[in-house]
């Protein structure tokens, strides 16, 4: 079991630097480099102007150059000041994280909650109108993206209860009833096509699950069904699961950061979004990376938790 | 227990009609982009005027009609050669710091935007300026090196700061208008609070204002219909129609001074020739592109909008307006050219306006002669190809300004500020310095027309439609009228309720 654990730690090294390099070089291949952003419109600006700032940015630099000074201080946790505002970038990232976070397991949590009860409903309901039906509306959950599922949900929103205060940010702290209405809206639409596709994982591996021998040992014994599907099927049904729902928490970030800009959610994938646009370098490569990071933890955590459900994985 | 709990809730109940004024109330508004700083000398973006404008006054200020009107001057006089102007301070100003405004903040404010190191955009229109100087203990006195006719209207734009808070001004403003900073969480919102030592005694009427950052347009309009927001200080087109009509909301609008446009490279083949230029003005149909991309909300451009009133000629005025595709095609063989002639357009992409209007005049040029390929780019890269002069044409929408000299001089003059089109005429030079140091108006009026027929037809800008600025309120915010400059100010003036 040790060794599994170090050898996902040298994964995970080894997908942050691949990580780090891919970001460092696609925001600078797009043309338009932050001075220009910077001085905008404003043509009244000398060449020189221009390459001092660059050089102040450290620009002016050869990329690897600039890529090696950039990892030497990320190693000294030091990564960099925002290009706009001055401001160290992890003071910009910190209060992002909460909002995301909130979402994320929100979502995940909802998506779970009901993914599974919903998964072995259509597994044991398989060839009926309940199966059919659950699985069209899934089909539809997993193809329509979060941000015209949370448009919709504003629409209906606004027309069924016009005075409802479900727009902004308010934080739990401040307003814990305001903050939970608040995140109802994006919460939903973000769980959505998560859990469309986590219930047809557990449909699946519970129809597998269901022809295994061992349920037909355990029908034999007389064992009533709800026993046999939740002691004995689920149990090993749930290992697909527990992947898929790795995965998501990436898909959920991902999804996050259309959804907090649907509903103006100050979150980490708004600041992203803006940093791109902005080529504020040192802010998307740092909140890249923490996203990075946080990906690889969640699998290799996950991994850990298929050890414990599954001995064999351990082993192997 | 019960009785504990209900005596709680009175409680509560009696808190919150306590903290809840009767009548002043926060104005939510819901902005589409966070402002990058908030200096009002440094940071010259839509996003931090729409805030700025409520908290800074400058000297002057332009109202609705686009006219200059007395702000943190009360009174001002000019002297017969044009060149030394007095302005009376406001008495009863004082900084949100609660310091009274003297002469010496306004010599200081002038000074800073003049400073090459403090890098403002607004430098270049007090570049004439050559002395700033107190006059007794309420007035400043302004030398010019020879008489400037916009100045006024320029004075409008700069702030008057108060400069013991240079250092933090981007993130916390200190002015000394209607309404004084209260607290900005990025990406959230930005909250101001009334300023109860405001010069203008009774104002403002409202305890406040909120301005929320919501970066989709589809929230911003249902979060007007649900009362989460009271105002969106600018609408597109679509929403303007989707909102009209609704019981609980209210569409303002007025003249938009911003323009979409044609820019050409006169540096460059096909376009250094004068004739191609007139040909597209002769492709292009204006009528046509106002109702496919502005849904009939816009009017047809000439070179100054139509909210000028003193100063725009009709577009009726200019010959090569009257869309005649064959002339336009005998004008480029007569230029020696191989038809079709092929063109790159670079497109603003981050502006669906910019690329509606772009795909109409593709259309309408290539039954004219001309083949012309669309290159929607992002922002960073258009900018960067706008700036070095990397295009042989572009689509883009621009603001435009309150008097012809700032927009003419910075971008048609030889050598101007932002002629990134590289266009030189003597003549039009000529009209613009005559124009800019004349007194008499009927005078400026005759150099100005000139200049405009110049420009329609032969300028490197094909200018094509001034849209319309929406701005929705809920129904119960009263007293609010819209400024084609986009300024808040009038803010001071709004109330809520029955």
């Amino acid at each position: 079991v040790l060794a599994a654990v170090f050898r996902r730690l040298g994964e995970l090294v080894v997908v942050c630097t691949g990580v780090s390099i891919l970001t460092f070089l696609m925001i600078r291949l797009i043309p338009g480099d932050a001075v220009q952003i910077m001085l905008g419109a404003n043509a009244e600006v000398t060449p020189q102007q221009i390459a001092a700032m660059r050089a102040h940015l450290g620009l002016d630099q050869s990329l690897f150059v600039q890529y090696a000074l950039w990892v030497g201080r990320a190693l000294h946790g030091e990564l960099g000041t925002s290009v706009w505002t001055g401001r160290p970038v992890l003071e910009e990232i910190l209060p992002r994280v909460g909002v995301t976070a909130e979402l994320t397991v929100l979502a995940l949590l909802f998506a779970a909650i009901l993914a599974i009860p919903l998964g072995c409903l259509m597994a044991t309901a398989r060839r009926r109108w309940s199966d059919y039906t659950i699985r069209l509306v899934s089909i539809v959950g997993i193809t329509t993206p979060s941000f015209w599922f949370g448009i919709m949900l504003l629409y209906a929103v606004s027309v069924a209860a016009p005075d409802a205060q479900m727009l902004g940010w308010v934080s739990f702290a401040d307003d814990p009833v305001g903050n939970l209405q608040r995140v109802i809206l994006p919460v939903t639409a973000l769980a959505l096509p998560v859990l469309a596709s986590l219930a047809r994982v557990v449909r699946a591996s519970m129809v597998e699950v269901m022809r295994q021998d061992y349920i037909r040992t355990a029908r034999a014994k007389g064992l009533p069904e709800r026993d046999v599907i939740i002691v004995h099927a689920l149990r090993n049904a749930l290992l697909p699961f527990l992947t898929s729902f790795g995965i998501m928490a990436g898909y959920l970030f991902g999804g996050s950061v259309v959804v907090e800009q649907v509903f103006a959610l100050p979150g980490l994938g708004r600041l992203m979004v803006g940093a791109i646009a902005e080529r504020n370098y040192p802010l998307v490569q740092a909140s890249i990376l923490l996203a990075t990071l946080t990906f690889v933890v969640v699998n290799a955590a996950v991994d850990l938790l298929y050890m414990a459900v599954d001995p064999r994985v351990g082993r192997a | 227990m019960k009785s504990t709990a209900a005596a709680i809730g009175l409680g509560i109940a009696l808190l919150a009609a306590a903290t809840v004024p009767a009548r002043a109330q926060v104005l939510e508004i819901a902005t589409d982009q966070s402002p990058v700083g908030l200096d009002p000398q440094v940071a010259t973006s839509f996003a931090t005027q729409l805030v700025t404008s409520t908290i800074y006054e400058g000297l002057t200020a332009i109202d609705a009609d686009l006219r200059v009107v007395p702000a943190l001057a009360s009174s001002w006089t000019v002297s017969d050669d044009g060149r030394t102007y007095r302005f009376q301070l406001r008495s009863g100003a004082t900084f949100h710091n609660g310091r009274p405004l003297t002469p010496a903040d306004v010599v200081a404010s002038i000074a800073r935007v003049r400073d090459p190191k403090t890098g403002s955009p607004y430098a270049s229109r007090f570049t004439s300026i050559t002395a700033v100087e107190p006059d007794g203990d309420r007035a400043v006195r302004v030398t010019l090196a020879q008489p400037s006719a916009p100045f006024l209207a320029q004075l409008a734009a700069l702030a008057i700061i108060p400069p013991e808070s240079v250092a933090e001004l981007a993130r916390h403003p200190v002015g000394t208008g209607a309404f004084r900073f209260h607290d900005w969480v990025p990406d959230t919102y930005i909250a101001l609070e009334r300023n109860p030592a405001y010069w203008d005694q009774g104002h403002p009427l409202l305890a406040g204002l909120k301005f929320d950052i919501v970066p989709e347009a589809a929230t911003r309009q249902l979060g007007l219909q649900s009362g989460t927001y009271r105002m969106v200080p600018s609408l597109d087109s679509a929403t303007a129609a989707a909102l009209q009509g609704q019981s609980r909301v209210k569409v303002l609008s007025t003249q938009d001074l911003a323009y979409s446009l044609i820019g050409l490279n006169a540096a460059k083949p096909p376009f250094d020739k004068a004739a191609v230029r007139e040909a597209v003005n002769l492709a292009v149909d204006r009528g046509e592109i106002v109702d496919a991309a502005y849904f009939g909300k816009a009017v047809p451009a000439g070179p100054l909008s139509p909210a000028l009133r003193d100063w725009a000629l009709p577009v009726s005025a200019f010959d090569c307006y009257r869309t005649d595709p064959s002339k336009a095609r005998k004008l480029l063989q007569g230029a020696g050219l191989q038809l079709p002639v092929k063109v790159t357009l670079n497109v603003l992409g981050s502006l669906q306006q910019v690329v509606d209007v772009a795909q109409v005049v593709q259309a309408q040029m290539n039954k004219a002669g001309f083949e012309v390929t669309l290159k929607v780019q992002e922002q960073g890269k258009f900018i960067q190809d706008w700036r070095g002069g990397n295009f042989e044409a572009f689509a883009s929408l621009n603001s435009g300004g309150p008097d012809p000299d700032d927009y003419f001089g910075r971008t048609f003059a030889t050598g101007g500020a932002t002629n990134v089109f590289k266009y030189s005429d003597p003549a039009l030079d000529k009209l613009l310095s005559d124009a800019r140091v004349s007194q008499n108006p009927g005078e400026r009026k005759r150099l100005y027309d000139q200049a405009q027929r110049i420009l329609a037809c032969d300028g490197p800008v094909v200018h094509l439609a001034y849209g319309t600025l929406f701005t929705a309120v809920r129904a119960d915010v009263q007293g609010y009228v819209p400024n084609p400059t986009r300024s808040l100010r009038g803010l001071r003036d709004v109330s809520t309720g029955p």
